[in-house]
């Protein structure tokens, strides 16, 4: 009896063992070019820049170590240590405890362990965090002293019921990067219809050049490029569409726009490498320095990759042409500092959020070393970046629109990544096109950035 | 007089054990036992892990799962990966130990390379064979002109081919210690014996090695499979579960459905059904064990 006993112990042990490994996703980086990327943002929010303020909050007069979680992009990684220095310069009383983790896998499931045990005092994620985790009620709105020192295009998408609940710092850019010097070799033109796309690419094709970088064993790229995509061809014409297609009002098996924003993934899978499904980013933005690919839909993380490889790269960008030829640039707030409502230090936490948005040499510090454009007034980087010019150009024409528009509505974790890897499959032959539409439909419970 | 003994001694030794285990036991309990049953209790909500509601469901999560297709893909792709495992790795490691054993020169050598993958992460293992496909192979093309597609990671059809050689590559050699010690164990009389009965080389290795291995083989059944149902590392720097969802393991679904999703109660019902299917193999396996135990 005991030795049964003992076997019962030992197999619970093991299967309990087991279980421990299921317990328990796009690295997107950034970057974006300082004078134009203030200006794009500037182009939505005429607000205009301002001198940055003098330091206004009160410095604790007992030591005070405040938490923070960051979940950071691949580029971020680093920043925490600029602004220490910055901190202890200004404000010694105050130090950070920092715990810098990947946004994609570990922030999320990082924030849903503190909601059960009590959350950081400042929590660094994305502007599309921000409605997620406002919904719930931990976040604290962000005094109007720090908020007026953002463009009033980052703050735009992260206010609710009136109130901003995230500090955006910096932003991206998102769309078709193109190979300046093979567009002027070959007589190509900015495409800003499809017909104009197509041209290009049957040109591609006859020279022998691939028309399209892309690296789709990262599933997320193609989560990334299909929101670019639904932004122009399906929120351009609804900016509700989201809510509309949680109402039942709209499917992706009804909605001819939303199908063909799917298929643009086909037009670029039939125009790639024909490894995509085996090259990772790096590699693929190797091959685009290289020549062998005249375009890559991508974000502005994809300049450092350029610009390591090859500092003397020309290449532009142009918002990916959607049915009408309308298509605007995609901008999309990144890093958004969030604090906590139930912190015990939030004049320690007002001294941060002052020195970030005060101190212009350590925005500056920062936006040279992520590559990202600034979203602070009167802050401009140092850092070249040759597509700068087309961006300048974009915000100047106002065609310029924020992706939390689509990404607060249609949430990324559960929602985009999963459609994209339905799309993945679809690509593969493992699925029908019906069937992927189907699947995106059957998961609208999942779309909702809001927990309520 | 003498039963009496006996049986004190037995209750010394059980005595002995119990308190061996016991303190495992307590750990992997709290650790281990109590989240289990607290998450058998949210796959009863529709809870996503965030808000403070745990909406109560009933078993409709269990019921969903049922009709879920990629849940189903996803045990699929578990099922083949551990059998492909199972078999390719119990064999190879056989084999190699058996041939290591016969005696040749450098044999520390070659247990030394074999072993040495079993010792990097698995994580790391993934990003190496990321890069062996899709760069350092496909170069051989170039050199010899061939044109085998080295691709294997980025079709659907041959990513499991691709994992399994990945996974091999690294625990082959871990496997492989295994079953030398287990074969450096059976005493050279009982093969001298059977020569001398005129037993060929196959006759013994059927009838003196594989029978006297059994424990070993047992180990070895058992750890392959459960790291092989287990398979999470190795998946999220490799193929991320794709193309599409083509390598997407049970745990790997499970936590993109609980954590990324925002599903926990969801995600909770998959891990309980997880852990049933896992309790069923321990104890198949358990029971295994002290059978072989008995026929030696």
């Amino acid at each position: 009896m005991k030795k049964k006993l003992l076997s019962l112990m030992l197999g619970t042990t093991m299967a309990a063992s087991l279980l421990a490994g299921c317990g328990g996703t796009a690295a997107a980086p950034a970057a974006g070019n300082a004078a134009a990327e203030t200006s794009a943002a500037e182009a939505e929010a005429p607000a205009a820049e301002e001198p940055v303020a003098e330091a206004t909050a009160a410095a604790p007069d007992e030591a005070v170590t405040l938490t923070v979680l960051a979940g950071q992009s691949t580029t971020d990684a680093g920043i925490e240590d600029m602004i220490d220095a910055a901190l202890a310069e200004k404000y010694p009383n105050i130090t950070l405890e920092w715990e810098c983790v990947g946004w994609d896998g570990e922030f999320h499931p990082k924030m849903q362990q503190y909601l059960q045990t009590g959350v950081p005092d400042i929590i660094i994620g994305k502007g599309q965090d921000v409605a997620t985790y406002s919904s719930l009620g931990i976040l604290n709105e962000i005094d109007s002293t720090y908020t007026d020192r953002v463009l009033d295009a980052a703050n735009e998408n992260v206010t609710f019921d009136g109130k901003i609940y995230g500090l955006v710092y910096n932003a991206l850019y998102q769309g078709v990067y193109y190979n300046r010097e093979m567009f002027k070799e070959n007589g190509w033109d900015i495409p800003k219809t499809q017909e104009d796309l197509q041209a290009i690419i049957d040109d591609c094709n006859a020279k022998g050049i691939t028309p399209f970088a892309s690296h789709m064993v990262d599933t997320w790229s193609i989560g990334n490029v299909t929101m670019q995509f639904m932004m122009n061809d399906v929120f351009n014409k609804n900016p509700k569409w989201g809510d509309d297609f949680r109402a039942g009002k709209v499917s992706f098996s009804e909605d001819a726009d939303a199908q063909t924003c799917y298929q643009y993934n086909k037009l670029i899978y039939d125009n790639t490498f024909p490894e995509t499904f085996s090259l990772e980013q790096t590699d693929c933005d190797a091959k685009m320095v290289l020549g062998e690919a005249a375009m890559k839909v991508s974000g502005s993380w994809s300049i450092q990759n350029f610009l390591d490889i090859d500092e003397n790269f020309d290449f532009g960008i142009f918002p990916f042409p959607n049915q009408t030829g309308d298509s605007k640039l995609i901008f999309e707030p990144n890093i958004a500092i969030m604090t906590s409502s139930s912190t015990e230090h939030q004049d320690a936490i007002n001294c941060v959020l002052d020195v970030l948005t005060s101190d212009q040499d350590l925005a500056v510090e920062i936006y040279d070393y992520t590559k990202t454009a600034p979203m602070l007034k009167g802050v401009t980087p140092t850092y070249p970046n040759p597509s700068q010019q087309d961006i300048d150009k974009y915000a100047a024409d106002g065609m310029v629109v924020d992706v939390n528009l689509g990404n607060n509505q249609l949430v990324w974790g559960g929602f985009q990544d999963e459609n994209a890897a339905d799309i993945a499959a679809w690509l593969q032959g493992d699925e029908t096109f019906e069937d992927c539409l189907a699947a995106s439909d059957a998961r609208v419970d999942a779309s909702s950035s809001s927990t309520n | 007089m003498n039963r009496k003994r006996k049986s004190g001694m037995e209750r010394k030794m059980e005595r002995q054990y119990f308190l061996i285990v016991l303190p495992g036991f307590v750990i992997f309990t709290i650790g281990l036992i109590i989240p289990t049953i607290l998450a058998f209790r949210y796959s009863l909500t529709s809870w996503d892990g965030l808000s403070a509601e745990k909406p109560f469901v009933g078993f409709q999560n269990y019921v969903n799962l049922l009709h879920d297709s990629n849940f189903l893909q996803a045990w699929g792709f578990t099922i083949l990966f551990t059998i492909g495992n199972t078999v390719i790795q119990n064999v190879c490691a056989l084999l190699f130990a058996v041939a290591l054993d016969s005696g040749i020169r450098l044999q520390k050598v070659y247990r030394t390379i074999f072993f040495i993958p079993c010792l990097i992460s698995s994580v790391i293992v993934g990003f190496i064979w990321l890069k062996m496909y899709s760069n350092v192979l496909p170069e051989f093309n170039e050199i010899f002109g061939t044109n085998i597609n080295f691709l294997l990671f980025g079709s659907s059809s041959t990513v499991l081919p691709g994992l399994l050689i990945a996974n091999n590559w690294q625990w082959i050699g871990y496997w492989m210690l295994i079953y030398l010690a287990g074969l450096q164990s059976i005493p050279a009389e009982l093969y001298e014996a059977a020569k001398v009965d005129g037993a060929g080389a196959f006759s013994r290795f059927k009838n003196i090695t594989l029978p006297m291995l059994a424990p070993s083989i047992t180990i070895c059944v058992v750890g392959i499979t459960t790291g092989s149902l287990k398979v999470y590392d190795l998946l999220v720097s490799s193929t991320g579960g794709g193309p599409g969802r083509a390598s997407t393991s049970v745990i790997l679904h499970t936590y993109n459905t609980a954590i990324s999703g925002r599903q926990y109660g969801y995600g909770s019902a998959m891990s309980v059904s997880l852990v049933i299917v896992l309790l069923l193999v321990a104890l198949i396996q358990v029971k295994s064990l002290r059978s072989r135990e008995v026929q030696q």
